[in-house]
């Protein structure tokens, strides 16, 4: 799995965006920061709470000039269908049909081959500053990711449990 | 014939689950006593002593047979539910887990995954249905695999006194012992062609029938065979010297 520091692997990859086809590479992408999120399968009891959390947490991260992208291996129809099962997402979903983007991420389950359910976030210059994988039975937090989202662009040294507002003096036994 | 409905199919099924108690049975009760007269009759000298300890053996073996069978089915079912519970504790805990897996095995088994989502979402509007469901797919559990403890005791100890009847009254009913040992040995034969015939030809509806009755009858004498020969050769060994 990639970590801090490591290069986003660039992807070009077709999609689903309110429901509509079409493509998305990593290049085209305008935002400051990206919140990337794997998944394994649409059509899934374990993960739609999080892909709608995400869909839901949309304002927020928007006011954070950051894009969410969800990825799985399902195709892009299969995406749309998904998608509008859980009544419609305003983020893409990529599809990466055999893996490829997600084993350059390093977060490819080789024997299932389904992505595991890791987020990356990634700068300007698509470095990546965060880097997280959940087991199958904890759900990720959306609140969380985007709590580091505002981390990261609050350009401080953030001390533990940070929230915008926060004021804490370096000297701060907290750091 | 009319057509069954399911939940006589059911009951069909739970019914031929029995069939290994049956055919256990039958076959135990026959060599087991084949094997008492053809010992006896060469020991002992008096015809009667002979029926006398194959009954004695025959009444033993079906009461033996029949707790056995009671007493493993008991202890079996007993873990399964255990089992079950614990593991229907777990998927209570985490129902997603048994929904997905779910969608793996009816993907498995032709749905597209997208269809097998919908069934699955269907089934999770009832808990108990969809962990009933989860039990028969997924772990391979259902009404057939609990067998009654009570009915597989009786048909198993029923199933030893009828195979053991088999050789014993043609023996009891001719004269000579000698005579009356190779009618039983006969009727021993063929009723464990029979039995091979009518349970694994018939019922399983295989092409040939007669061939699974002497696959059923050549299995059974070689083991009924292999155990004299074993027994003839560690014979000597608890040959103890009187005096």
């Amino acid at each position: 799995m990639l970590k801090p520091g490591d290069a986003a692997p660039p992807f070009d990859l077709p999609c689903a965006l309110e429901d509509k086809l079409g493509r998305m590479s990593l290049a085209s992408i305008t935002s400051d920061l990206v919140v990337l999120f794997f998944y394994p399968r649409d059509f899934s009891f374990i993960c739609p709470t999080e892909v709608i959390g995400f869909h839901k947490a949309r304002a927020a991260f928007a006011a954070e000039s950051t894009t969410i992208v969800g990825v799985s291996v399902d195709d892009a129809e299969t995406h749309r269908r998904w998608a509008r099962e859980l009544g419609g997402l305003a983020y893409p979903l990529l599809a990466d049909e055999g893996g490829k983007v997600a084993r350059a991420f390093g977060v490819l389950d080789e024997a299932e081959k389904v992505a595991l359910r890791a987020t990356f976030i990634l700068d300007p210059k698509r470095i990546i500053l965060y880097a997280v994988a959940s087991p199958v039975n904890v759900g990720r937090s959306v609140g969380e990711t985007l709590r580091v989202v505002r981390a990261l662009r609050s350009g401080k040294l953030c001390p533990a449990d940070w929230e915008p507002g926060t004021n804490v003096e370096p000297t701060d036994a907290k750091y | 014939m009319a057509a069954l409905k399911p939940k006589e199919y059911r009951r069909n099924f739970e019914r031929l689950g029995n069939i290994r108690e049956i055919v256990f049975g039958i076959q135990d009760g026959v060599l087991t006593t084949a094997g008492v007269l053809a010992g006896l009759s060469g020991a002992v000298s008096v015809r009667s002593q002979v029926i006398l300890a194959a009954l004695a053996s025959t009444i033993a073996g079906a009461l033996s047979m029949g707790a056995g069978a009671y007493l493993g089915t008991h202890a079996e079912t007993a873990v399964l539910r255990s089992e079950l519970d614990r593991v229907r504790r777990e998927s209570e805990e985490q129902p997603y887990v048994v929904q997905d897996s779910l969608i793996e095995s009816l993907g498995k088994e032709g749905l597209t995954r997208e269809a097998a989502y919908r069934v699955v979402k269907l089934l999770s509007s009832s808990k108990d249905v969809l962990f009933n469901t989860a039990e028969e797919k997924l772990y391979g559990l259902s009404g057939a695999t609990f067998g009654n403890a009570m009915v597989d005791g009786f048909l198993m100890g029923v199933a030893f006194l009828i195979g053991a009847l088999v050789p014993l009254v043609p023996f009891m009913l001719i004269s000579s012992v000698h005579a009356g040992l190779v009618a039983g040995i006969a009727t021993t034969a063929v009723t464990l062609f029979l039995v091979g015939y009518i349970f694994e030809g018939r019922f399983s509806n295989e092409r040939r029938p007669a061939l699974a009755g002497l696959r059923f009858l050549a299995i059974a004498l070689s083991a009924a065979i292999i155990g004299y020969v074993a027994g003839v050769l560690i014979a000597p060994i608890g040959a103890v010297p009187v005096g």
